[in-house]
């Protein structure tokens, strides 16, 4: 899985789950301050990436340390390297 | 000294429109919402799970917030939208619905029974990973009152009383004593419910779901007080009543609809899933009572019936007592379904437009009165006449009964 696939799928998420226009999902932008989610929002951020890329976040300390969207990102390029097995492969 | 009340405000989300003049004018065309619903199907059913459905747009479903929006399953979505217009009706501002001298009061069967249903399907085929942050708040009794408090900023009592089919008049009841205790200057009061095949498949079970003959189009499948009832259909939608003391409607020049003369509730003390004639009428002297009203000032009564072969006798033959044949009585369910917790509410806001609109509605698939149903003013067609005193009432599951009795002020 590319970082491309897995930015693509991250803002699908995102226009989708929260309703947020693509335009507006760049990497810099803060969870919080920027896109307004809220510790709700990041409960189901964790059950929408677990359904579309397979991964149980829940118990995952690196998630907790997850501020901008360009982070939910990188832990998602980092798993997907480390654990390659772990992840859903998107479909084409 | 007790305040009077008033009803400044009225909103409605029903599966014949959003708005009560629509709704008015789709019943007075004849239009049934009763429908088969694609996939709607559940094993040992004896045929289609007839419902009444309330289809809602993106744009309609939109208009509430998206923070707001995610904690509301469709019972509590229904309850915010029709909320949000009877507060805009009444021209109460936004400051004084924050000020905490508003509340609101909004029943329902059993919160979202689509929400809980899933709740349970995740947690057992998917586990924690799998469940989302707001299932449990769109899964609650309480979750239609909660969400309109937060959609309008409600600051007062929240409450959610939940008695099944008496639920939105129960609600109405409520938040009439509390303002006319003082406790309260405004409550938004109503009743909101959604239909799901497992509700459909709880009055199936119990023999109580209609399933019409064969060559019977499913829009005359619900035949209250006919010879030839065989249950009800489930419906769903929301409605919602402003209500206010008087002396301050009247303080700021609001449009009054209607004023609250007199409620009652009760329970027949024995019955789980029957109606109970004796208790019923009792409600209805009570309320009567409460309103300092004789049955022959009544105008017009709008009646619970779902046709069902129990219930409807068990109305009627109180009805009888008490009216006999002098006061025009119609249900509104064989077009709207039976929407449960929501029904006395929408149901009313349909006679506050009878009243306005001079026409008094009929019981639709009312063709041959049953002889345990007779005896009574029956309105097979529209009849021309203003109520001004109004009686509706509604029954439950559990024995429960609830009668409201309005004046109609405009």
């Amino acid at each position: 899985m590319t970082r491309q696939d897995i930015i693509k799928l991250v803002n699908d998420v995102f226009t989708e789950q929260f309703e947020l226009e693509p335009e507006k999902l760049t990497q810099e932008k803060n969870l919080f301050e920027d896109l307004g989610l809220d510790s709700l929002d990041i409960v189901d951020l964790m059950v929408e990436l677990h359904k579309t890329f397979g991964v149980a976040l829940r118990q995952n300390e690196k998630i907790r340390r997850v501020h901008t969207l360009g982070d939910v990102y990188d832990f998602l390029e980092h798993y997907a390297a480390e654990h390659p097995e772990q992840i859903h492969e998107p479909e084409k | 000294m007790l305040k009077s009340v008033v009803i400044t405000g009225c909103g409605i989300v029903s599966a014949l429109g959003l708005r009560r003049e629509e709704l008015f004018n789709r019943l007075l065309a004849g239009e049934s919402a009763v429908r088969e619903m694609p996939g709607w199907t559940l094993p040992g059913a004896a045929g289609p799970l007839l419902t009444a459905p309330c289809a809602l747009s993106q744009e309609t479903i939109r208009s509430i917030d998206r923070k707001l929006r995610r904690s509301m399953a469709p019972v509590a979505l229904f309850a915010a939208l029709a909320a949000k217009n009877a507060a805009a009706e009444s021209g109460l501002d936004e400051s004084f619905l924050a000020s905490g001298y508003v509340g609101c009061a909004i029943g329902s069967t059993l919160g979202s029974p689509h929400a809980i249903a899933q709740a349970f399907q995740i947690l057992t085929q998917q586990g924690l990973e799998a469940l989302p942050a707001q299932q449990f708040f769109q899964s609650v009794a309480h979750t239609a009152a909660f969400n309109v408090a937060n959609c309008l900023g409600l600051r007062g009592q929240t409450l959610a009383p939940c008695s099944a089919c008496a639920s939105g008049l129960q609600a109405i009841g409520v938040a009439y004593d509390q303002i006319r205790l003082g406790r309260q200057t405004a409550m938004l009061a109503g009743g909101a419910d959604e239909a799901t095949p497992a509700v459909a498949g709880t009055f199936e079970q119990l023999f109580a779901l209609a399933h019409p003959a064969d060559d019977t189009p499913a829009a005359q499948a619900q035949r209250p007080f006919d010879e030839h009832r065989t249950g009800l259909t489930v419906g769903e939608g929301a409605g919602i009543f402003m209500l206010e003391e008087k002396e301050h409607a009247l303080a700021r020049g609001a449009k009054i609809l209607m004023e609250i003369r007199g409620y009652a509730t009760n329970a027949s003390g024995s019955q789980t899933s029957q109606s109970d004639a004796t208790a019923i009428r009792s409600c209805l002297e009570s309320a009567l009572a409460d309103a300092a009203l004789k049955p022959s000032e009544i105008d017009y009564i709008n009646a619970h019936a779902t046709g069902t072969r129990q219930g409807d006798t068990a109305e009627a033959t109180a009805l009888r007592q008490i009216f006999g044949a002098n006061t025009p009585v119609s249900s509104l369910k064989g077009q709207l379904g039976h929407s449960l917790g929501a029904s006395g509410a929408i149901e009313l806001a349909a006679t506050l437009e009878m009243a306005r609109r001079h026409t008094l509605l009929p019981t639709a698939n009312l063709t041959q009165v049953a002889e345990d149903c007779a005896g009574l003013d029956h309105l097979l067609e529209a009849r021309t006449a203003t109520p001004h005193f109004i009686v509706k009432d509604c029954f439950a599951f559990g024995g429960i009964n609830a009668v409201l009795v309005g004046e109609i002020k405009s």
